[in-house]
């Protein structure tokens, strides 16, 4: 290191603080804001608890049974899944609304950074790197003289946003909206199998414990009716 | 027991979700105590490996030694999180060491 820099201390007050608690501030509002465009998604609610257990079996039948039930996919005869995919039009517009709410503050916050804040010197990071480096910390300084732990402005934004994902999972819980990127590659990733979706939802229906709500419910009804007229 | 161990899946994700929290807390924490101290370059570093490992231990003196019974198997409660906590820890430690010792 030939010379030290000499920051002044209102680049701290003023762009070094400031960037940072916006960053965790917009993180906090598009997790809440992602939250409320979800939409939400149906209860599991105990399956057939509604029916009496001939017409539970029946309409498991339905689905289930092996020659032409419901969720039964002929081998070799799935449909493109592609087509599957946008027929199920719930899923691509939960998809999109991600999207928009990962790329519209990103892209206002890069936008906001870049026009305050171009060409600061921001901070030092307190380890040495190579010259390599200079491109990903120093984006936004033209100068090859400043050595490359200093950090400029832009490249704290994208340090922020790389590493302020621990402290979200802290503290806005494990499902929020930066989680999505990932479940967003998983789903896009490899389509949608017919077979093994239907396949394994048959299962579970196969193996689902009738289990009826309301037993002996004539009984309990009339006796709530004797109370009442008595 | 038999010969297979078999785990809940649930309890298993529940236990690593545990580890991956408190690992991300101390690595944040850990962070700002090597910026406030002033750690440069391999002090830091070594700083870190030094939380982890103590978090190591405590994980393990919280599962009663007996990894087998929590976890499937010994690296889930040594290595698990550890890159990803390093991001916040760097992060974290700039910030603090910007704050107090640069400007």
């Amino acid at each position: 290191m030939a010379e030290d820099l000499v920051l002044d201390t209102a680049i701290r007050d003023w762009v070094l603080i400031p960037l940072s608690v916006v960053m965790v501030l917009i993180g906090i509002l598009r997790h809440f804001v992602s939250k409320l465009m979800r939409s939400s998604q149906v209860p599991d609610a105990k399956i057939g608890s509604e029916f009496t257990f001939r017409s539970f079996r029946a309409r498991r039948f339905y689905f289930s049974n092996e020659e032409n039930g419901l969720l039964h996919v002929p081998k070799g005869q799935a449909p493109n899944p592609q087509a599957q995919m946008f027929s199920d039009p719930n899923m691509a517009m939960d998809m999109m609304k991600k999207n928009l709410s990962m790329i519209i503050p990103q892209t206002l916050t890069f936008a906001w950074v870049n026009f305050f804040f171009s060409g600061f010197v921001a901070a030092k990071i307190p380890f040495p790197l190579t010259q390599r480096f200079r491109s990903m910390l120093q984006n936004g300084i033209d100068l090859s003289t400043v050595d490359v732990s200093y950090v400029s402005s832009r490249s704290w934004y994208f340090l922020n946003l790389f590493g302020l994902r621990g402290l979200f999972s802290l503290i806005l819980g494990e499902d929020n909206a930066t989680d999505d990127t990932q479940r967003m590659m998983q789903m896009s990733g490899f389509g949608f199998d017919p077979t093994k979706s239907l396949g394994a939802e048959k299962d579970s229906l196969d193996i689902v414990q009738h289990d009826w709500a309301l037993p002996k419910f004539e009984q309990r009804a009339e006796a709530v009716l004797r109370k009442v007229l008595s | 027991m038999d010969s297979i161990p078999t785990f809940n899946a649930e309890h298993l994700q529940s236990n690593m979700k545990t580890i991956y929290y408190s690992r991300t807390f101390l690595s944040i924490i850990g962070g700002v105590i090597a910026g406030i101290m002033g750690f440069t370059s391999l002090t830091g570093f070594i700083f870190y490996f030094l939380i982890m490992a103590i978090t190591s231990v405590g994980l393990l003196a919280k599962a009663g030694f007996t990894v087998h019974s929590y976890f499937d198997s010994w690296n889930r409660v040594l290595l698990d999180g550890f890159l990803g906590g390093l991001m916040s820890f760097v992060l974290f430690w700039t910030f603090a060491y910007d704050l107090v010792h640069i400007f």
